[in-house]
C-alpha cells in the first residue's frame, strides 16, 4: 500500500529524513515509533502531501506521490492530534462542513456521514456544540471527521493525548475496527502499551532513518530478550570502567547491568573480566521486555 | 465546497457575540450618534454666536440695532443691564457688545466689542460680518427714510427702500445636488461609518483564520486536496456578503432610523450600481487586509490588538474620525495613503456628489488593487507557515 525508497528531507542544515526506507503492507495497523524529532512528522506530512521532500520515491497505492497527489489524497485521511474542527458548530454541521467541502454529495454524504457517527458513537450529541463536548468525544469527533472521504489509509498522529482511560480505550477499540473494514491505519503514538494493545507491526524511527521493522511479536523474540546480571555491591567506577570495553552492555542500576540476548556470546568473556576484578555475581536471567524497553535499547543505541 | 463554507463561516460569525457587535450594532449605534451630534453643523440656521448687548445709547438707532441683532438666526443674544460690570467670560458669551452713547446720533461713535479668548479666527469674521451687515441695513434704512421725507416735500413719488438681504445678493448652490439641496449629518457620517464598520472584519476574520491554523483545521483542509486559492475563495466571498448586508443596515439605518431621532434621513444621490461597485472593492480591500492580519500574527490576542490599532489608525488618517476638510493640508496629503479614505471619498461622491460609475472608478481601481495586492503577500506568507506548521 506505501512503499518508500531512499527518501530524504532536509530542513536548513539538519536532515529530518536520511535516506528512509519502509514498506506498508494494506489492511492492517502500523505503528510507527520514535523519540521526538526522529522524523515521524516529516514521514506523516509527506505522505499526505504537506510537504514536500527532496529526494526518493513514495508510492501510495502504487502511484508516485508527486504525481498523483490528489488522487491518493482523496483515499487518505489525517487525523491531526490537534483537534482540528470548529468549537462553535455543533457536531453534525462540521460533519456537513468537512463533508462539503471535500465535495462529498447525496447518498454517499448520508452514508459516510452515518458511519462516521455510528462508528464513533457521536449519535447522542449531534446537535451538541463541539466545544461543549469532553476531550474523549472531542477526539471522537476529530476521527470521525477523518472517515467521511470513506478512507483506504488513515494516518492517526497521537489521537488519544490527554483524555481518561476509558476514552482511551474506546478510541482504540474505533482504530481496531478499522482493520475489520479493510482500512490501513498508520499510528504514531508515544505509549507503547496503546502500540502493543493494537498494531500488527510496528517501524521505529530514529534520527530520519527507520531503524526497525516487523510484528511486534518477533521484534519481542528477537530485540526483547535480553540477558540480566544482578551483581553484589561493587565500586561503581571499577564497574563503569570493565563496562565501557562492552558497547552493548547497559548499566541498568548500580548492582545490575542488562546485555542483548543476540550478545550472549560476549557473556563468557564478560565473566572472566569479573573474575578477575573484585566484582562478584549474584545471578544471571534471561527475561523478554516490552516493546517501550526495546525501543528505548534501540533507540538509545542508534544515539 | 464554497456552499459549505458560506454556510460555516456564517454560522461562526452569526454565534460569535462580539464579531456582531463589532460588525452590526456598533455602526448603527456610530451613525446614529454622530448623525445626531452634528445635526447642528449643517444647519444654517442654528445661532453659531453668543452676543451679550449693553445698551449705553439707549435710543432709536441702539434699540432698531438691538431688535435686528435679536431678530438675526445665527447670533443669540442677551441684553445686560448697563451697570452690569461682569467680565467677558463671567457673562458666558463669545462677544459682549457696548452700544455707546450717542451711537446713530453722533457719525464718530461706534460699536465697542469686546472678544472671548478662545474664540477663533472664523468665528470672529462672522461676527464682524454679521455685525457690519446689520449696521449697513440700518444705515441704508435711515437714508431711505430721509429720501422719503425729501420725496414728500418735492412732491414726488417715494423710492423704493433698499434692502440689503442675503438672498437678493447670492444664490448659494452645493455642487452637484439639487436646488434648495444641502448636505446632512446624516449623508456625511453614514458613508464613514459604513466604511469604518467594513474595515471591522478584521476581528472576526483573523480570529476564525488564527483559531483554523492553530488547531490545524486548516492543515486539514489542505489534506482535504482544498487549495490555499480554495482556502482564501472560502474566506472571501462569505465576507463580501457579510459586508454587503453592513452596508445595506447602516444605509437603511440612514434612511428609516436616524429620522426618528429628529436629524435628517439619508437620501442616496448618486447611482445604484456605482453603490454595489464600490461595495465590493471597498469590502475586497477590507477582506485583503484581514487576511493579510491574520497570516501575519501568530496569535488572536495579537490579530486583535493589531487589527484594532491599523482600524484607528486607517480611520483617523484617512477622514472617517475627523473630516478631511477640517485637517491641515499636509494631513489631507497624508488622508491620500489610508484605503478608508478612498471608500470615505467613493461614498461621499455618491452620497453627496450624485456620483455614478464613472465618478468612483478611480477609488474602485484603487482599493481593488490594495484588497487583491494583500491577498497576494498573504498567500505567500500562508504558505510559508503552513510548511513550518506541516
Amino acid at each position: 500500500m506505501i512503499r518508500i525508497e531512499k527518501l530524504c528531507k532536509n530542513y536548513a542544515q539538519k536532515k529530518a529524513l536520511d535516506n528512509l526506507y519502509l514498506s506498508i503492507s494494506g489492511s492492517s495497523i502500523f505503528g510507527l515509533l520514535g523519540p521526538n524529532g526522529a522524523g515521524k512528522t516529516t514521514l506523516i506530512s509527506i505522505l499526505n502531501g504537506l510537504t514536500p521532500f527532496d529526494s526518493g520515491e513514495v508510492l501510495v497505492f502504487g502511484m508516485p506521490l508527486s504525481s498523483h497527489l490528489l488522487e491518493i489524497r482523496r483515499r487518505c485521511s489525517l487525523i491531526p492530534q490537534s483537534l482540528a474542527f470548529y468549537d462553535n458548530l455543533s457536531v453534525i454541521e462540521n460533519l456537513n462542513f468537512f463533508a462539503g467541502v471535500q465535495k462529498i454529495k447525496g447518498l454517499e454524504k448520508q452514508k459516510n456521514i452515518n458511519y462516521a457517527i455510528e462508528i464513533n458513537r457521536l449519535g447522542d450529541m449531534l446537535k451538541q456544540k463541539a466545544g461543549t463536548l469532553s476531550g474523549g468525544q472531542k477526539r471522537r469527533l476529530n476521527i470521525a471527521i477523518g472517515l467521511l472521504n470513506n478512507p483506504d489509509i488513515l494516518f492517526f498522529d497521537e489521537p488519544t493525548v490527554g483524555i481518561d482511560p476509558q476514552s482511551r480505550n474506546e478510541i482504540l477499540a474505533t482504530i481496531q475496527a478499522f482493520k475489520e473494514d479493510n482500512k490501513a491505519v498508520i499510528y504514531t503514538s508515544h505509549y507503547m502499551p496503546e502500540i502493543e494493545k493494537i498494531c500488527d507491526q510496528v517501524a521505529i524511527i530514529n534520527a530520519g532513518k527507520i531503524i526497525k521493522q516487523g510484528d511486534i511479536s518477533s521484534m519481542l523474540a528477537t530485540d526483547g530478550q535480553q540477558i540480566s546480571i544482578e551483581l553484589y555491591e561493587t565500586d561503581a567506577a571499577l564497574l563503569k570502567a570493565c563496562c565501557s570495553a562492552f558497547p552493548v552492555l547497559s548499566i541498568s542500576g548500580p548492582t545490575t547491568l542488562t546485555l542483548p540476548a543476540e550478545s550472549e556470546a560476549l557473556l563468557g568473556e564478560l565473566l572472566a573480566l569479573f573474575t578477575s576484578k573484585p566484582i562478584k555475581i549474584k545471578q544471571i536471567n534471561y527475561a523478554t521486555t516490552n516493546l517501550e524497553s526495546v525501543f528505548i535499547n534501540l533507540t538509545s543505541t542508534e544515539k | 465546497m464554497f456552499k459549505s463554507m458560506l454556510i460555516k463561516e456564517f454560522l461562526l460569525v452569526s454565534r460569535d457575540k462580539h464579531a456582531l457587535a463589532a460588525l452590526f450594532i456598533m455602526p448603527c449605534i456610530f451613525i446614529l450618534i454622530m448623525s445626531l451630534a452634528l445635526k447642528d453643523v449643517f444647519n444654517e440656521q442654528k445661532s453659531m454666536l453668543s452676543l451679550a448687548i449693553i445698551d449705553a445709547a439707549n435710543n432709536s438707532s441702539s434699540e432698531q440695532l438691538i431688535s435686528e441683532l435679536q431678530d438675526n438666526s445665527v447670533i443669540e443674544s442677551q441684553l445686560l443691564a448697563i451697570d452690569n460690570n461682569d467680565n467677558i467670560t463671567q457673562i458666558g458669551s463669545q462677544f459682549l457688545l457696548t452700544i455707546p452713547a450717542e451711537y446713530g446720533d453722533n457719525s464718530d461713535v461706534v460699536l465697542q466689542a469686546m472678544i472671548a479668548s478662545d474664540v477663533t479666527q472664523n468665528i470672529l469674521l462672522l461676527f464682524k460680518a454679521q455685525i457690519s451687515q446689520i449696521v449697513m441695513q440700518q444705515k441704508l434704512t435711515d437714508l431711505n427714510k430721509q429720501q422719503i421725507a425729501i420725496a414728500k416735500k418735492m412732491g414726488e413719488s417715494e423710492p423704493e427702500a433698499i434692502t440689503f438681504s442675503q438672498d437678493d445678493i447670492i444664490n448659494a448652490q452645493y455642487a452637484n445636488l439639487g436646488e434648495n439641496q444641502k448636505p446632512t449629518s446624516t449623508q456625511q457620517s453614514v458613508p464613514s461609518w459604513i466604511v469604518f464598520g467594513l474595515f471591522f472584519v478584521i476581528i472576526p476574520m483573523s480570529t476564525i483564520f488564527i483559531s483554523e491554523r492553530k488547531q490545524n483545521t486548516l492543515m486539514r483542509l489542505s489534506a482535504m486536496n482544498i487549495t490555499i486559492s480554495a482556502l482564501f475563495a472560502g474566506k472571501i466571498i462569505p465576507y463580501l456578503v457579510i459586508n454587503q448586508i453592513q452596508v445595506w443596515l447602516m444605509i437603511a439605518v440612514g434612511m428609516f432610523v436616524v429620522p426618528h431621532f429628529g436629524a435628517d434621513a439619508l437620501t442616496i444621490g448618486g447611482s445604484l450600481p456605482a453603490l454595489f461597485i464600490l461595495s465590493f472593492s471597498l469590502s475586497l480591500a477590507a477582506i485583503g487586509l484581514s487576511i493579510l492580519i491574520a497570516t501575519s500574527v501568530d496569535s488572536i490576542e495579537q490579530a486583535t490588538t493589531i487589527g484594532g490599532i491599523i482600524n484607528i489608525l486607517l480611520g483617523a488618517i484617512g477622514g472617517i474620525m475627523v473630516p478631511k476638510f477640517v485637517m491641515p493640508e499636509f494631513m489631507q496629503e497624508l488622508a491620500n495613503i489610508s484605503p478608508m479614505s478612498w471608500g470615505l471619498e467613493g461614498y461621499l461622491d455618491i452620497f453627496l456628489r450624485q456620483g455614478n460609475v464613472a465618478d468612483v472608478q478611480n477609488e474602485v481601481f484603487a482599493l481593488s488593487t490594495f484588497g487583491l495586492s494583500a491577498l497576494l503577500i498573504a498567500t505567500v506568507i500562508f504558505k510559508i507557515k503552513l510548511r513550518k506548521v506541516a
